[in-house]
């Protein structure tokens, strides 16, 4: 299944991880790893970063335009529905109203025109993020459970052009890690958490 | 309950500074530990005993919606002239309360206020029990469960379609989008937090459902760029939202004719009065869950003190509401609307008005004084009174109103039957129990959003801010 | 994002009004254009009703910036808000204005039978519904309750502005802490007055109307009139040198988004008011929106829902308008304009019936009341910095980011 199992690169090694702690460290970290001219990799925290994503070099995400369509053409959508019943499929006089009462219609417009933006906020985000992947080569590691408690963590995928397993071990090293580690398929099982 | 290992701080008042959110120590990983513990221990005897007294309350509910179904709905105490009763009374209670939930997840996120992570969690869980309870009453109080489709837009055997100029209609449109959009936006805010849940995890089975409810969320930096857009959108899109589900809820009164229901300040006054019940059951849950878990350095009595703060802006909201009702019967000069509202206070029902006038209104002035407002027993009592004076503000829009017919021959007086309470007292079951599960098994507060407000949690120390020299006398040309 | 926070650098010539500069010479460009605007209007219409009303309008607009300015002073103590400190001191001398307009009350007063049916006693003498109304609608009342307002508004506008003005001499962090606790019953007196000064001034207008959301209505337009006010005052004095690197793209993106939010909350509670009414379909309520939808008056109030809520709304919702001080400047402009019309709206249909056409003796009413407000308004700039120089808050609102 595609959906679960990321692109895995050929070989026997995905990359490297190494570990900071602290915010700052792993911000400094993404500004060398970045000017270094490294394009296959990306950062890990416990929670978002205020600046990182500028620090990392990403764009800013297209989220708004997504929602913002959807909201319109929910809002359509629940006038034309309420307003071709009402007015055009099966025209009834109530309350004296007129056939085609939009004021009436505002309340129910606005509700389906929230609901649409906001299943293209969440949606569109777990799209974007190519969510749900249940696995991924970070995971081999079991120091990465600590990536959403109070660890920080780079990952330099092995099919980056300027990966070289030694190399990139000591530059991220260099960079302030507390533990640099190579990322293979097998998992040590005796390294179970304390 | 041992006395807390730490200082609260709360005599200090900074202007030139923020005092810290949460007390104790401070670092991220003792926030995972706290917020972790409640779901990896054993349940206490006294989870137990709320979770089997809710239940109990619970198969009232359903007894009583069998019995419902069965009978109709004769067994409740609805006739001519009021025809609306508990249910709706019931109704709108829990839409209310659902309320606050998204002005803590959204409109206090809108307006930066960083307090709020200590809470929105529960606060939201709370929205979405709160808008299932309600949900129900519409559901059954129909009678005929069996055209329930009727409410759905979708044309019935004779081609006919629901009637979109009806505001019963918008309802079920407005209070189903919110509990879609509330159930979106807190699962959401889940998602970093069961990720950790699932990698504290030591059973397979554990890892395994947490990790399938994670969606393998791993906290790339890339992930959170758009997790952070779609949060803020979300919160943008949900503030509307609140403000319209309970506007829209009000206009099942308000578009009608009836002195008592038909008056225009209805929209703001129902969203203000649901926020402030919704704030004091929010009240009510934290001072329980705070002291069961262990929570007093997360959600401190600042916090508690914020609220307070909320719950006197909105109880006062909803105190001029009342009192703008009444000065604008009196200088409308119109004699239908100065007889509902001197019935109101002066009728039969003022056993109920005066009840809702000195919990809604009175009980929250006591919130002027900090002494009252950092008191935790004052506050648990000052949250109880209000969810009845909400609860009664209801009864007295719904019941006083038709109470008194356009024709005094039509006049009656309204009283519950067992059924009525049985449906309340079961609804309250229905939250309970599962705000009981709720607390065992998810992350009850927003660990990943507590983290990221933390000072500690900026990539450049506060001492790498500089502080901007201000020049406190004009100088140089200037005077 | 460099390695540290962009450090604003203030320039001491930035906070201060130059001598001899327009800002400074303010107090008596505002006189002399209130003078012509007064001689304008006298000219086009004087001692004809018309002119009351024209100077109706104008009052309500430029009060309603004023309470704008009440509430948004009153939100930020009472909040304890950081972020708007450095806009905070305009504010406080918008509404420290306000005792110009207990003078500028004087021909309401003088033309109350003109612009009130109530105060007329010969249309009292054959109405139930007037009579009935008497102890409410009667000219002492009136003028006893616009005695309380101003004295309430005055009391605050001036005393919170002295109150902030003096913490720059002394710096005392008590003074804080003293209009964080006044602040909050200051917003209920607040709340009750404006309320109260609607009723009198606007709905009583058409004495046999009522509405309980009014109230609501003329907070939510004032507050949407304060925020695109305090904008263009912001772009103006930067315009000048002043306050640049101090009230940044940061700040103005927080106004917009006040703005933007406010032109939805009224557009909600106008809605509302709508809404109900047109439902309830009741003749007793529905006559005020029939007046304001006969002969031209159509074309006013589709530009009013078009122009004051879904323009503005989609045109501000972008990041980048907000943050780009032109465009802000234009959408302010525009809702500004917007809702001098929401107040002529209210207002004018009572007298010109049918009929929306606007006069040179509103515009001259428009400038008598603006040139005297901005008097008013000008001395208070010349004397003092314009931002609180010694707030704790202030490093916080310098420092400001949007996330």
């Amino acid at each position: 299944m595609a959906l679960l199992r990321p692109d895995l690169p050929p070989g026997p090694i995905y990359g490297v991880l190494a570990e900071y702690d602290s915010p700052h460290a792993l911000y400094a970290a993404c500004v060398r790893v970045r000017e270094e001219g490294y394009t296959r990799w990306d950062a890990f925290s416990p929670f978002p970063i205020h600046g990182i994503d500028a620090a990392m070099g990403l764009r800013r995400s297209k989220i708004p335009w997504l929602v913002f369509a959807c909201g319109m053409v929910g809002a359509a959508g629940a006038m034309l529905l309420q307003g071709w019943t009402s007015a055009v499929d099966y025209p009834l006089v109530i309350s004296g109203k007129p056939f085609f009462s939009w004021p009436a219609f505002v309340p129910i417009t606005f509700e389906l025109g929230v609901l649409a933006a906001a299943a293209a906020a969440f949606f569109g985000m777990l799209a974007c993020n190519q969510l749900p992947t249940l696995h991924h080569p970070v995971f081999y590691s079991r120091r990465f459970e600590r990536a959403t408690d109070d660890r920080f963590f780079v990952w330099i995928e092995s099919w980056d052009p300027k990966f070289d397993a030694t190399r990139t071990q000591a530059f991220l090293a260099s960079l302030g890690a507390v533990h640099v580690e190579l990322v293979g398929a097998e998992r040590c099982p005796a390294e179970r958490r304390p | 309950m041992s006395a807390p290992a730490f200082e609260d701080h709360l005599g200090d008042d900074p202007v030139d500074r923020r005092p810290p959110l949460i007390l104790g120590a401070r670092d991220f990983h003792t926030i995972t530990e706290v917020v972790s513990a409640p779901l990896e221990r054993k349940p206490s005897l006294g989870w137990w005993l709320c979770l089997l007294a809710s239940l109990a309350m619970l198969s009232l509910l359903l007894v009583q919606t069998a019995w419902l179904f069965w009978e109709g709905i004769g067994i409740w105490g609805v006739n001519n002239p009021v025809g609306w009763g508990y249910a709706i009374v019931n109704f709108v209670f829990w839409i209310g309360i659902g309320h606050a939930g998204t002005l803590i997840s959204a409109i206090l996120y809108l307006f930066r206020q960083t307090w709020r992570t200590s809470i929105n969690r529960s606060a939201e869980a709370m929205t979405i029990f709160a808008v299932m309870c309600a949900l129900i009453f519409p559901g059954i109080h129909v009678g005929r469960v069996w055209v329930a489709y009727w409410m759905f837009p979708l044309p019935n055997q004779m081609g006919m379609w629901p009637n979109f100029r009806s505001p019963l209609l918008w309802d079920v449109f407005a209070v189903s989008v919110y509990g879609a959009v509330s159930l979106l936006f807190w699962y959401m805010g889940l998602l970093p937090d069961l990720a950790t849940a699932r990698d504290r995890a030591r059973s397979s089975l554990r890892k395994r459902i947490y990790g399938f409810f994670a969606l393998g969320w791993r906290g790339s930096a890339r992930h959170w760029q758009h997790y952070e857009t779609a949060y803020l959108l979300l919160a943008g899109l949900a503030t509307p939202l609140v403000l319209s589900v309970h506007s829209i809820v009000s206009m099942d009164f308000a578009v009608s004719q009836l002195p008592g229901w038909h008056t225009t300040i209805f929209p703001p006054y129902f969203v203000a009065g649901a926020i402030y019940s919704g704030f004091a059951m929010v009240m009510t849950l934290m001072i329980l869950m705070r002291s069961a878990f262990g929570f007093q350095r997360i959600v401190t009595r600042r916090h508690l003190e914020n609220m307070a703060k909320i719950m006197l802006l909105t109880g006062s909201m909803v105190g001029y509401a009342y009192g703008m009702e009444f000065f604008i019967s009196w200088y409308s000069a119109n004699p239908f609307e100065q007889f509902t509202f001197l019935n109101r206070a002066l009728g039969p029902y003022a056993w109920a008005y005066w009840t809702m006038v000195t919990c809604n209104v009175i009980s929250p002035q006591l919130f002027w004084f900090k002494r009252c407002r950092t008191s935790v027993p004052v506050l648990f009592l000052i949250s109880i009174t209000t969810n009845i004076g909400m609860w009664f503000e209801r009864f007295v829009i719904v019941v006083t109103s038709l109470h008194r017919d356009f024709l005094p021959s039509s006049w009656g007086y309204y009283a519950p039957t067992f059924w009525d309470v049985a449906a309340l007292v079961g609804s309250f079951g229905l939250f309970f129990t599962m705000f009981c599960l709720f607390a065992r098994f998810v992350p009850t507060v927003a660990m990943a959003e507590l983290k990221a407000v933390q000072p500690e949690a900026r990539p450049h120390a506060p001492e790498a801010r500089v502080r901007v020299e201000i020049p406190l006398e004009p100088v140089g040309e200037a005077r | 994002m460099t390695e540290a926070t962009s450090i604003p650098r203030v320039d001491a010539l930035a906070l201060w009004v130059r001598p001899g500069s327009f800002w400074s010479r303010l107090p008596w460009i505002g006189a002399g254009v209130g003078v012509m605007g007064l001689a304008l209007a006298l000219a086009t219409g004087g001692g004809d009703s018309r002119f009351y009303f024209a100077w109706l309008v104008a009052y309500l607009f430029w009060l309603s910036l004023v309470w704008g300015a009440l509430f948004f002073v009153l939100a930020l103590f009472v909040s304890r808000a950081g972020w708007g400190v450095v806009v905070r001191r305009l504010s406080e001398h918008v509404m420290a204005s306000v005792p110009v307009f207990a003078l500028l009350f004087v021909p309401i007063w003088i033309g109350r039978h003109e612009l009130f049916h109530w105060a007329e006693a010969e249309a009292v003498a054959h109405d139930p519904l007037l009579q009935a109304k008497t102890p409410y609608l009667n000219a002492r009342f009136f003028l006893l309750r616009a005695v309380a307002y101003f004295v309430v508004w005055s009391w605050l506008g001036v005393w919170f502005r002295a109150q902030s003005a003096r913490q720059d001499r002394t710096g005392d962090q008590a003074i804080t802490r003293r209009l964080q606790r006044v602040a909050a019953p200051g917003l209920v007196a607040y709340a009750l007055t404006v309320t109260f000064a609607g009723v009198d001034w606007m709905m009583s207008l058409e004495p046999h109307w009522y509405s309980t959301i009014f109230g609501v209505y003329v907070f939510a337009g004032a507050v949407v009139g304060f925020f695109a006010w305090v904008v263009l005052l912001v772009a103006a004095l930067q315009a000048g040198g002043l306050l640049e690197d101090v009230v940044t793209s940061e700040h103005l993106h927080d106004l917009g988004k006040l703005l933007f939010g406010f032109t939805v909350f009224w557009a909600y509670i106008a809605f509302s008011q709508y809404f109900l009414i047109w439902y309830g379909n009741l003749p007793e309520e529905t006559f005020w929106f029939l007046q304001r939808l006969e002969g031209s008056w159509k074309t006013a109030s589709l530009w009013l829902a078009i122009g004051h809520f879904v323009l503005p709304f989609y045109f501000l919702m972008s990041r980048w308008v907000k943050r780009t001080k032109p465009l802000l400047c234009l959408g302010a402009a525009w809702l500004l304009a917007m809702h001098l019309l929401d107040v002529y709206w209210v207002v004018m249909p009572v007298h010109a019936r049918g009929r929306f056409a606007p006069e040179a003796v509103d515009l001259g009413a428009w400038l008598a009341v603006g040139g005297f407000f901005l008097a008013a308004f000008g001395a208070w700039l010349r004397r003092g910095a314009l931002i609180p120089v010694r707030d704790p808050r202030l490093p916080e609102s310098l420092a400001l980011e949007n996330v």
